[in-house]
């Protein structure tokens, strides 16, 4: 009975070895569409070794284990690869609404109006009493101020989206950050306990390439198999069940937009630690790109508008005038006397801001008195650091700084009075001089108290003036090269996005290769372990025949005559 | 070298290269519509910059255009007026020989006279045309007709202006006698302000372009120059920086206006002066040499008064005001030349601009038509790929 009933075990192992096996496959065939799946493998072995008097036999099959096809050097080098891309798309997601600002290729853009606003001038000159060239000259000049403010105030718009999406990023790093925790804890208490963490730990690679999308990060794996994340100057981010989150700060020297730091240490920026990712993008694009091309429209604006400014005060007007302001102040707001002042006097913002970040600018009395005896203070940063303390001059002219000057009337400052302005780009509050709208004769046309158009036509001269802007430009020239500038970040971008995810498809395919489902293949083997399950089934019968032939031994049969 | 295949392979290839044909069939079509090979800053970032820059100057020469054109109506108006002008002469110098002669008598005399008068109003009128709201003589004091009836034997000097917008609200008069040659302004304007005797200020003595030394003390009557003196009194409020007064001073003789011509830029970097002056042409201030209104009044009273000896005198000088008058309306052709000139360059450079221009930005409509046809047939393939996919299966052929 021994060997018979040796045999049926045999048969039994092979069945259910072959049923678990059928199980691996269908684990397979229904994870073919799931992310990040590395398919399993039955480890079919044998077990024990039956020793006959003439040799040994081998009998029995178990499934030893269920193997998981995968391999780590590929998951790593798709992890790595992850943040090249992600970086690439991040920027060309910002780069894109740029664009579509400054599409000139329609025309009506600001070529077109510099133009039309450079031509208004020459014509003026060649007519200078004409009413008509004065109302078109103000009409383009109001064209050309607004499409600036739009350009500059879109700009700002796309920055301050940016600087949301970097915060919401964060949020969803550290979302993923709490679930690697979660998952490593979980994966130790299995494999300690010796059991199988397969899904889970394909679930934690997939969470790892989510990570690396959004920062590039380096990991390794404990022995215990908890992995650990670590960013690029080697703090880390998860390791085993702790978790170090990312969190966002304002800077007030950057327009107050977000810093990435770690929670724990708020007042340390790690932007330039990010390296790679979405994050990464995003912020070259909110600073050095699109805030490179607000800095270059605001020179620009910044050139015309004092430009023009200074050559039209050198003229006169139909009246007999000196020209004043052709266009407002550059970059300044309106001053704001805070309302618990006690000063009873006026002030005025002058001058043309040569900075190149929004600011708010304070302005506190420190020693109360009259013009010429009180003290005051300036900060830079809407109140948090100040500067030395200084006398308020008998003519109340001070300069706050970056080209931003206050002219106070007369009056007596209470200790803590606090006026502020803000200072932004010229180009986001470029306007015409209200006083030029209101009456064309204003515009200083001519070079004498005659009606020459000498005037007009030094101002239209500023148009191929090629010493303005640097490096031998015009200011058309400098606008053509931003332009310019802006297609070649995009393409640039488009074209290292295309390189990066074809790499990645490379590499996914080779990840693929070793671990990814092919149905085909899942198909045959179904047909293998249902031969080897009907085998062993087949087996099993034979065997039953068998048995039976045994136990009916020494059962007499009734013989029929 | 990939070693195995699995569905998800099969599938995000056919995904990628599906998208990827997609994109460049959307981008021909594109171009085929917008009939535009840069149909944004991206497609060429450096032809999109030249582009502009094409644009830019394009923009430029239809300016210049237009002020040539402008120049060339002024500069033809003021040639068919010193054409009049010149006949009108022509015809007085004959009359004048015939009644220099001795055969004319004292009734001859009186009648030429007559006669004489209507054509010297003819010449004047001539001389004070204007082009739409401006006079065509009167250098850059355009609204000023520039010649008067009778002249005036001796410098004059307006009554000083002072400026609109000026804060200062006393008063300013001019008094002393000017002794230039021709006729100028002169402006005073405000440095620092304060009371007068306070007050710094600077002179010009070509109407504002350029300025002295900057002076103070206002209180007394100051000597700008030339002859001129100014005299402030206090008002209620005192001046501030940039209060300008001006103050026109006139050499004796007819004319009004100045010797400044008026200039229009037409070309780049080129600016061409159009005008031309009543006192170059009708003037012996300046750069003219001849007085032509005293010389035929001069004659007009020679004839009155039966004086053949001052009619003789005054042929020589006819022979001078005829010859200064065919100097400009000659001078007249060689601009109107020169402008014709830069216009045809300009004309030039239009085409020329145009068609770099076009190369860069205009799209090759054939070339793209074809490329269309092969981009739509290599997605035909790979719809047909992707649609025979799903059967290419084992589980089709298994029992």
């Amino acid at each position: 009975m021994g060997d018979i009933g040796r045999v049926l075990n045999t048969a039994r192992d092979a069945i259910l070895a072959n049923l678990t096996a059928l199980n691996v496959t269908g684990s397979n065939v229904a994870n073919v569409n799931t992310p990040g799946y590395s398919r399993l493998r039955p480890d079919f072995g044998s077990i024990g070794v039956f020793n006959t008097s003439s040799d040994q036999q081998q009998v029995g099959v178990k499934i030893i284990s269920i193997e998981r096809l995968y391999n780590k050097y590929l998951d790593a080098q798709v992890v790595q690869q992850e943040p090249n891309g992600a970086y690439s798309q991040a920027q060309l997601d910002v780069l894109n609404n740029v664009e579509s600002i400054f599409n000139e290729s329609t025309g009506g853009g600001i070529n077109d109006l510099l133009s039309q606003f450079w031509s208004a001038w020459s014509q003026l000159s060649a007519n200078p009493s004409g009413m008509t060239e004065r109302d078109y000259l103000v009409s383009v000049s109001q064209s050309l101020a607004s499409t600036f403010r739009q350009r500059a105030n879109d700009l700002l718009k796309i920055q301050n989206d940016t600087n949301n999406q970097i915060s919401d990023a964060v949020t969803q790093l550290n979302g993923y950050l709490d679930q690697m925790a979660d998952l490593n804890d979980k994966i130790v208490q299995v494999e300690i306990a010796g059991g199988n963490a397969a899904s889970m730990r394909d679930q934690r690679t997939e969470l790892l390439r989510k990570i690396g999308q959004l920062v590039q990060v380096n990991y390794y794996e404990e022995a215990n198999g908890a992995l650990n994340v670590y960013i690029s100057n080697g703090r880390s981010l998860v390791e085993g069940s702790n978790v170090w989150k990312l969190g966002v700060q304002t800077n007030p020297n950057n327009s107050n937009y977000y810093d990435v730091v770690f929670q724990d240490t708020p007042t340390v920026a790690i932007n330039d630690k990010l390296q790679g990712g979405k994050l990464a993008g995003l912020i070259d694009a909110r600073d050095a790109q699109v805030g490179g091309y607000l800095n270059d429209l605001d020179k620009m604006a910044a050139a015309i508008i004092s430009n023009v400014n200074a050559q039209h005060s050198s003229g006169y007007d139909l009246n007999g005038n000196v020209g004043g302001n052709f266009f407002s102040l550059a970059g300044i707001y309106p001053p704001v006397a805070a309302s618990g002042n006690t000063y009873a006097g006026t002030v005025t913002a002058g001058g043309s801001y040569t900075g190149t970040k929004h600011k708010t600018y304070e302005v506190q009395i420190v020693a109360p008195g009259a013009l010429g005896v009180a003290t005051y203070k300036v900060s830079s940063d809407g109140g948090n650091t100040w500067g030395s303390v200084q006398t308020m001059p008998a003519n109340g002219n001070i300069t706050l700084g970056e080209g931003i000057n206050f002219t106070f009337t007369a009056g007596t400052f209470a200790a803590n009075d606090t006026f502020s302005v803000n200072a932004t780009y010229p180009a986001a509050i470029m306007q015409v001089d209200p006083g030029i709208v209101a009456d064309v004769a204003k515009i200083a046309a001519s070079a004498t108290v005659n009606k020459d158009g000498d005037n007009a036509g030094l101002i239209a001269a500023i148009q191929n003036d090629s010493s303005l802007m640097g490096g031998g430009l015009t200011i058309d020239n400098y606008y053509e090269s931003l332009v310019s500038k802006i297609g070649q970040n995009i393409a640039d971008a488009k074209n290292n996005n295309d390189q990066q995810t074809a790499i990645l498809n490379q590499m996914e395919s080779q990840r693929e290769a070793v671990s990814g489902v092919s149905l085909d293949e899942e198909m045959m083997n179904m047909i293998k372990y249902e031969a080897a399950y009907n085998a062993a089934g087949r087996l099993i019968g034979v065997i039953n025949t068998m048995m039976g032939t045994l136990i009916n031994l020494g059962i007499e049969t009734s013989i029929s005559s | 070298m990939i070693t195995r295949v699995s569905d998800n392979m099969k599938f995000d290839l056919l995904n990628n290269s599906m998208s990827g044909i997609q994109l460049q069939y959307n981008d021909l079509m594109e171009k085929l519509s917008t009939q535009k090979q840069v149909n944004r800053p991206s497609d060429d970032p450096l032809g999109m910059g030249k582009i502009l820059d094409y644009r830019s100057a394009l923009a430029q020469i239809t300016n210049y255009k237009g002020n040539i054109d402008s120049s060339k109506s002024w500069l033809s108006s003021v040639e068919s007026n010193l054409s009049h002008v010149s006949d009108i002469l022509t015809s007085i110098k004959s009359t004048a020989i015939s009644q220099a002669s001795a055969t004319a008598s004292a009734s001859t005399r009186q009648i030429a006279a007559d006669s004489l008068q209507p054509l010297i109003d003819e010449i004047r009128s001539l001389a004070n045309t204007k082009f739409g709201n401006r006079y065509f003589f009167s250098g850059t004091r355009t609204d000023t007709e520039p010649f008067s009836e009778t002249a005036s034997a001796v410098s004059r000097i307006d009554t000083p202006v002072a400026a609109t917008g000026n804060t200062f609200d006393g008063t300013v008069t001019s008094g002393g006698a000017y002794t230039g040659t021709a006729n100028k302004t002169y402006a005073v304007k405000i440095i620092t302000g304060g009371t007068l005797a306070a007050s710094t200020y600077q002179i010009s003595a070509d109407g504002g372009k350029t300025w002295g030394a900057v002076q103070t003390n206002l209180s007394a009557p100051v000597t700008i120059g030339d002859g001129i003196q100014l005299t402030f009194t206090a008002g209620a409020t005192n001046p501030v920086s940039n209060d300008i007064f001006y103050v026109h001073a006139y050499a004796p003789g007819y004319y009004n206006g100045n010797g400044e011509e008026l200039s229009s830029e037409v070309s780049n970097g080129v600016t061409i002066n159009y005008s031309i002056t009543g006192e170059e042409v009708f003037t012996n201030q300046g750069k003219g040499t001849v007085d032509i209104f005293k010389v035929l009044d001069d004659l007009k009273t020679a004839l009155v008064n039966n004086d053949a000896n001052g009619i003789t005198s005054q042929l020589d000088l006819l022979d001078q005001a005829g010859a200064q008058i065919s100097r400009y309306v000659g001078q007249c052709g060689t601009r109107t030349n020169g402008l014709d000139a830069s216009s045809s360059a300009l004309d030039d450079m239009n085409t020329r601009l145009t068609s770099l221009k076009s190369n860069i930005e205009d799209a090759d409509v054939a070339k793209l038509a074809t490329e269309f046809q092969m981009k739509q047939l290599a997605l035909e393939a790979t719809y047909k790929m992707a649609g025979d996919l799903g059967s290419m299966s084992i589980i089709g052929f298994l029992k």
